[in-house]
């Protein structure tokens, strides 16, 4: 489905698998898509918030800040168990130079590695981008498109209606914009 | 509390989410630290047979999992 993704749309979606990866995520979500849209400024879905007054700041806020993160390890975790994953990493980092036991593959493996699937929330906001661009009669899929997919449904949906976007009001500006951006 | 009696009542806990998931983080740690200790013994130019005695594993398992890593 990617295929007629502009290439703002694709570094949205590869900076969605990121942050879902740096909150610890099992799976890409609507709320990291969302995120997502804020890290191509350039693009006229962040255009389009930014004129709707929305910024990142105020989304992370309203969804929180997802699983403590420390980088590959949990450190949580293993404070039940007693253990000091501070201390451990310190006595590593004694022996073997810095940063040694984050730089363990083991430890690259769990934290970067590996193919995060799309929730189901994130797959239907995709689909619905597509059939917002269908609808609009364009022959591309770009982060406008992506932001209004995620209008219909989900938890990007509820934070942004609570912040006062909707479905119709934002429809009628991509429209607004994209002839502008057409006529010139 | 104390932290060290929170810490022991977190340990014992009943609830399998809580001891499973320190189990896990147990394993994840564990890995790093193997590695980190394989890579040393083979710069320090010790055997795979020699690693895995001291591992307490099979030689084969030791290799197998380590070989890729070119260590």
């Amino acid at each position: 489905m990617f295929e007629r993704f502009t290439k703002r749309a694709r570094t949205v979606v590869v900076h969605a698998q990121e942050i879902a990866r740096e909150r610890r995520s099992e799976a890409i979500g609507s709320e990291h898509l969302l995120l997502g849209l804020f890290a191509v400024p350039d693009g006229l879905a962040a255009t389009i918030l930014s004129r709707l007054q929305v910024d990142r700041a105020d989304v992370e806020a309203d969804l929180g800040r997802g699983a403590p993160f420390d980088g590959a390890f949990d450190s949580a975790g293993l404070a039940t168990l007693g253990i000091d994953l501070e201390e451990v990493r310190r006595q590593a980092e004694e022996t073997f130079g810095p940063g040694a036991l984050d730089r363990t593959q083991a430890a690259q493996g769990r934290w970067r590695g590996g193919h995060i699937p799309f929730e189901r929330d994130a797959k239907k906001a995709l689909e619905l981008g597509l059939r917002e661009a269908v609808r609009l009669g364009h022959g591309f899929i770009g982060t406008e498109h992506l932001l209004l997919g995620l209008l219909h449904d989900g938890r990007a949906r509820d934070v942004l209606v609570a912040r006062g976007v909707g479905l119709d009001g934002t429809r009628a500006l991509v429209e607004e914009l994209v002839r502008k951006r057409q006529a010139g | 509390m104390t932290d060290a009696t929170q810490v022991a009542a977190a340990a014992s806990s009943r609830d399998p989410a809580v001891g499973l998931a320190a189990v896990a983080s147990l394993r994840g740690l564990l890995e790093s630290l193997e590695e980190l200790q394989v890579g040393n013994a083979r710069a320090q130019g010790w055997s795979w047979q020699q690693i895995a005695q001291a591992l307490r594993v099979s030689r084969q398992a030791v290799h197998k999992k380590y070989r890729r890593f070119g260590i």
